[in-house]
């Protein structure tokens, strides 16, 4: 049981884990993606460019070789001159086809590109030179030769075009093919991450029943464990409560005003050591049995001998003690008998000042020594102050704890009501102890009410 | 020997299929104009058509020394339509096979010249029919 909370944090680690690890798998595959496809682009925009320079190549050719018939018609020098820009043409165009096919590794095209070059140059040597050298000679198998060039160089560029256009093909079919793994691998993500938003989704939900029920289930415990005052006959109830455990409203303090009879009423407040939920569950365990004992003995020196041997049976841990105060009020006479177990955190503000009441016993749990109890009369106006040793330990920023008379002064200048006076006792102790307090605290006042409004 | 080849052609004419001319686009008798591509316009005319469709098998070497047997004509030099071999030359330049075509030159200094030339190098005369 004590395991499920751990589990359920290391399921959404986990699942979040997966998540996570997925995510990055995906965006790192999209990136990839993203870097081959670019890539592919680029060798496609290079493949394209070559293929316009080859076209710009063969026009250049063919520049040369209508520079070369313009001459040997009419022999002007200005064709010589169009001949060799022409011929100069080519000659940077091939350069440039030729390192944009050897950057994207094209062999094949770039032997085809080097037969079409060698041609051109036989083309030069054996046509150009010769018509060049000597512009009235017959023309005739000149020009035969020329028309054989020009068909060759023809079929040669055709054949490097048709190689450009197959890689750019096969380029085109390996982006369709980029493209369609990335759609087909970006569907299977979002399938994942569906899937695994789907189960997210539920174990949270299963979470949260679960949390609802273990609130429900604390809800229920905090009623049977809260610390309970019921008005009592010419008197005022005040009461305050804070946990040191800040996700539960329940601590190792508590305190019970419960009425056994008519004008008798129970009067209760005892501090566990240890805190939080563990130590509430004896608080419960306390108000009960105390109630129990309560109504069969009048005393309290009895009440907390038959609680002292019945806790340390029920209990049976050593290392474990309560502090506690039990008090009989009678509404009749405003008499209060009292007996208390090591529980020094008890006052009593009269007109005239407040006094601490003395403790009678030892603490219940630790041994068996007898119980006393003492009575003392109350007037009208006076206020009994019970409160536990979050009150008394709690501490300054230097780490200097209240005490007993700090606690004192507190209460001489709190409010005159009881309510007022334990709002102004937890806020001192929250004033003083920061946000945070180290010990749980209970607060019970109950004061006599004056003269004119009791026999009113 | 012009006239000996003529009967030559004429008797080659008489052995070709009728089916061959059926599929030619061009007919016994068409009035033709011999023009090449816009690179380069001027027509190689051969002596054979087993020549011509060598020429666009061969190595570049090889049509070199098959250069002998062909005639150089300028564009635009009319001849007349006397034989037609279908689908006879095929090259990996040429998207489908091209016709073989006997012609007789009838202008220009080859007039009256018969040779074989590809399918693609001739032009139907605008006025014909």
């Amino acid at each position: 049981m004590k395991n499920e909370p751990l589990a359920n944090i290391t399921g959404t680690l986990l699942i979040t884990a997966f998540l996570l690890v997925t995510l990055a798998f995906a965006v790192q595959g999209a990136f990839e993606t993203r870097t081959e496809i670019a890539h592919t682009f680029s060798r496609q925009a290079q493949i394209q460019q070559a293929q316009i320079e080859l076209e710009e190549l063969l026009r250049l050719q063919i520049d040369e070789e209508n520079s070369l018939r313009g001459y040997s018609l009419t022999r002007d020098p200005f064709y010589v001159a169009q001949y060799h820009q022409a011929a100069a043409g080519y000659d940077a165009k091939e350069s440039v086809i030729r390192g944009i096919l050897h950057d994207q590794q094209l062999s094949g095209a770039g032997v085809l590109l080097g037969a079409y070059s060698a041609l051109q140059s036989r083309w030069r040597a054996e046509v150009a030179r010769p018509l060049l050298r000597h512009p009235r000679a017959r023309l005739v198998e000149l020009d035969k030769r020329n028309k054989l060039f020009s068909d060759y160089e023809t079929r040669t560029v055709a054949d490097v075009r048709a190689a450009l256009a197959s890689i750019e093909a096969r380029l085109v079919a390996s982006t369709q093919l980029q493209l369609n793994r990335s759609a087909y691998v970006r569907a299977f993500w979002v399938l994942v991450f569906g899937m695994l938003a789907l189960l997210f989704n539920m174990y949270r939900s299963r979470l949260n029943r679960e949390l609802e029920q273990e609130r429900t289930i604390t809800e229920i415990l905090q009623r049977a464990f809260r610390s309970e005052s019921v008005p009592l006959p010419h008197c005022e109830v005040g009461s305050a409560y804070l946990s040191a455990t800040r996700q539960v409203a329940v601590g190792g303090d508590v305190f019970d005003v419960y009425r056994l009879s008519g004008n008798r009423a129970l009067i209760l407040i005892a501090d566990i050591s240890g805190k939080g939920v563990d130590a509430a569950v004896l608080t419960a365990f306390i108000k009960f049995m105390v109630r129990a004992i309560a109504l069969r003995h009048s005393e309290p020196a009895s009440i907390l001998a038959e609680f002292n041997e019945a806790f340390s049976k029920a209990v049976g841990n050593p290392y474990l003690f309560v502090s506690m105060f039990v008090g009989i009020l009678d509404t009749a006479t405003f008499t209060l008998e009292y007996g208390s177990a090591g529980h020094d955190c008890a006052w009593l503000r009269r007109r005239n000042g407040v006094e601490q009441l003395s403790v009678t016993g030892p603490v219940v749990g630790v041994m068996e020594e007898p119980f006393y109890s003492k009575t003392i009369e109350l007037n009208p106006g006076d206020t009994l102050v019970l409160t536990t040793d979050g009150l008394t330990e709690v501490r300054n920023r230097d780490g200097k704890p209240l005490l007993s008379a700090g606690a004192t002064e507190l209460i001489e200048g709190a409010g005159a009501h009881a309510q007022e006076l334990a709002d102004d006792l937890v806020e001192a102790a929250r004033a003083r102890g920061g946000a945070r307090l180290r010990d749980d605290l209970a607060i019970l006042a109950i004061r006599i009410m004056d003269t004119e409004r009791v026999y009113a | 020997m012009r006239k000996a080849v003529s009967l030559l052609l004429v008797a080659v004419w008489a052995a070709t299929p009728v089916a061959a001319w059926a599929d030619c686009k061009e007919h016994r008798g068409d009035k033709v104009v011999l023009y090449s591509t816009t690179d380069d316009p001027s027509v190689l005319i051969w002596d054979s058509r087993a020549r011509l469709r060598s020429y666009y098998g061969a190595s570049f070497d090889e049509a070199q020394a098959m250069l002998p047997h062909s005639i150089l004509v300028a564009p635009g030099t009319r001849a007349t339509v006397i034989s037609c071999v279908a689908d006879y030359i095929e090259s990996p330049i040429f998207q489908r096979p091209e016709d073989a075509v006997g012609v007789t030159i009838s202008s220009g200094p080859q007039r009256g010249v018969t040779r074989w030339v590809l399918g693609s190098d001739i032009r139907l005369m605008p006025d014909h029919h």
